[in-house]
């Protein structure tokens, strides 16, 4: 029986490429051509700063020693270790907490009907805004630092985690049900949550981003961190230390975000 | 889920209407429609676009509710869907994120049957279908034709009473269309499922069922039942099989 399975695969996948990663000539071309970007702008930066003075623009040679002495001093891994303090657990928590409001919201037009009018009071409230409520709530340490990530990680998850939800088919829901998935847990645990996985994965990756840039809003209160060394760093003219540190925040993310990308990839290789 | 008592597999479709309120105002979608399917027996449902046969098929599967009379299977009013129905839709509707062994074992593994016997389960399945080799692949990878056998695989799994069909094999082409038609009675042959089979291809329906329910339009409603008392494979180039084709296809455009 069947026969025509093989001829049906040959039509589907003769379009096909084959999976896996392997360094293609365009990939390669493209990294060339990444790094030719770079050299470009580290090349304006360098020119440009000949005719400033440091406190302006220094040269990419001093915050290349600026950033060495940071990072042979242990200042630089001490006030990453403070940063990931409260960076870590501001993310998972407002991710996490994100998501479930998202899913609840998104498929229950009562908890939506109820909560939308506060989700519309909230949702304008810059997590900066909330530095008050951070002190009062929890004080000058990690937990108040990671309040204000985690309210910044939160919404970026619940938009995108509402989105992904609602746009669940109905057909799909309906198979589930015929094939014996019954009640609200069971159809999110078994259907929502894989269907909306794309959105919400896109909503992960980009509170992460997101959150990295909040480290720095977050110890604006005195909280310590790479933050705290830039706010310092620019209080004090000292530009090669905060390009330095920005450069520690870049690296962070760049590290953390292609680690995701990779989890991302593997985990909707389905698409 | 296993159904042993042959009465439970029947289908009762007792003066259901339904309305909708369109911008015109009510439009009567199906009007007094009654009919029966027999415990094991296939049945092709067609008629012109706007007959509601679709409609139809939505209601008996539990996805709508009428608006007026009943539907029951083995005595007992569909009211949702459940797994006593499998459900093939023209558009497949696989389940993307699911390998096709996966989509397979959806249904086994909400009834939380033991790992090892919906191993055996699925690889019969898969075996009954002709997807041997494909376990791993995820439905972008597959064409209509692979993906719809999936559909019928996945529906097929929970042992349902019922299968229901909503023009299967619709968006497939020719060649494939046909190949699948004579699986499906094959594999109808070997399961002793109760069918019952919405399409608008007069030709398929002749084909395949046992008996054809022709509807009307304006409102939707039964125009007629025509038993096809062929013995099958059935060919087309045979006279008989004209002679019905042309009584169904009257019947249908009357």
């Amino acid at each position: 029986m069947a026969t025509d399975v093989r001829q049906e695969v040959e039509r589907s996948e003769s379009g096909e490429q084959g999976v896996g990663f392997p360094l293609t000539d365009i990939d390669l071309r493209r990294l060339l051509f990444g790094i030719g970007g770079i050299a470009a702008f580290v090349g304006l930066w360098w020119v440009v700063s000949l005719f400033q003075p440091a406190y302006i623009l220094p040269s990419p040679v001093v915050v290349a020693e600026t950033f060495a002495a940071e990072a042979a001093s242990g200042e630089m891994t001490t006030a990453l270790g403070q940063s990931v303090r409260h960076w870590l657990p501001g993310a998972v928590i407002g991710t996490g907490l994100g998501i479930a409001v998202g899913i609840a919201l998104a498929w229950s037009p009562l908890v939506d009907d109820i909560s939308s009018p506060v989700v519309r009071v909230l949702r304008p409230v810059p997590p900066l805004a909330l530095i008050g409520f951070a002190i009062a709530w929890f004080g000058i340490n990690h937990a108040g630092a990671a309040f204000i990530i985690a309210v910044g990680a939160f919404w970026i998850n619940f938009y995108a985690t509402y989105g992904g939800v609602e746009g669940v088919s109905e057909e799909l829901l309906d198979v589930a049900r015929s094939l014996g998935v019954q009640g609200d847990l069971q159809q999110i645990r078994s259907v929502v949550v894989p269907a909306a996985s794309p959105e919400i994965m896109t909503g992960i990756r980009t509170g992460i981003g997101r959150s990295w840039m909040l480290v720095v809003a977050a110890e604006i209160f005195g909280v310590p961190g790479i933050g705290r060394e830039i706010l310092r760093a620019s209080n004090n003219l000292q530009v090669d230390v905060v390009i330095t540190y920005i450069l520690v925040l870049s690296i962070m993310f760049l590290i953390v975000d292609t680690a995701f990308r990779a989890a991302q990839r593997r985990v909707l290789a389905w698409r | 889920m296993a159904i042993d008592d042959p009465d439970a597999s029947r289908v009762r479709v007792d003066n259901v209407g339904k309305q909708y309120t369109g911008s015109q105002g009510p439009v009567q979608a199906l009007e007094d429609v009654s009919f029966e399917v027999e415990p094991g027996e296939f049945v092709c449902l067609v008629g012109p676009s706007g007959s509601g046969k679709t409609t139809l098929f939505r209601v008996v599967a539990g996805l709508e509710s009428p608006t007026s009379g009943t539907v029951s299977l083995n005595g007992t009013p569909v009211t949702e869907p459940n797994a006593d129905m499998g459900i093939v839709f023209q558009e497949y509707h696989l389940f993307p994120w699911r390998t096709v062994h996966g989509n397979i074992a959806f249904g086994l593994e909400q009834a939380a049957m033991p790992a090892d016997e919906r191993e055996r389960r699925v690889q019969h399945l898969v075996d009954l279908v002709g997807l041997d080799g494909f376990e791993e692949s995820y439905p972008k990878d597959l064409s209509g034709g692979m993906k719809q056998r999936v559909g019928l695989a996945r529906a097929l799994a929970v042992d349902p009473a019922l299968l229901l069909m909503d023009e299967p094999f619709g968006a497939v082409d020719a060649q494939t269309k046909e190949m699948l038609q004579t699986e499906l009675l094959e594999i109808w042959e070997q399961t002793g499922k109760t069918v019952l089979f919405v399409t608008h291809d007069i030709e398929e329906a002749v084909k395949l069922a046992d008996r054809v329910v022709v509807m009307a339009k304006d409102p939707g409603r039964i125009r007629d039942v025509v038993e096809i008392d062929l013995p099958r494979p059935r060919s087309r180039t045979d006279e008989a099989f004209g002679e019905y084709y042309e009584r169904v296809l009257e019947l249908v455009r009357a």
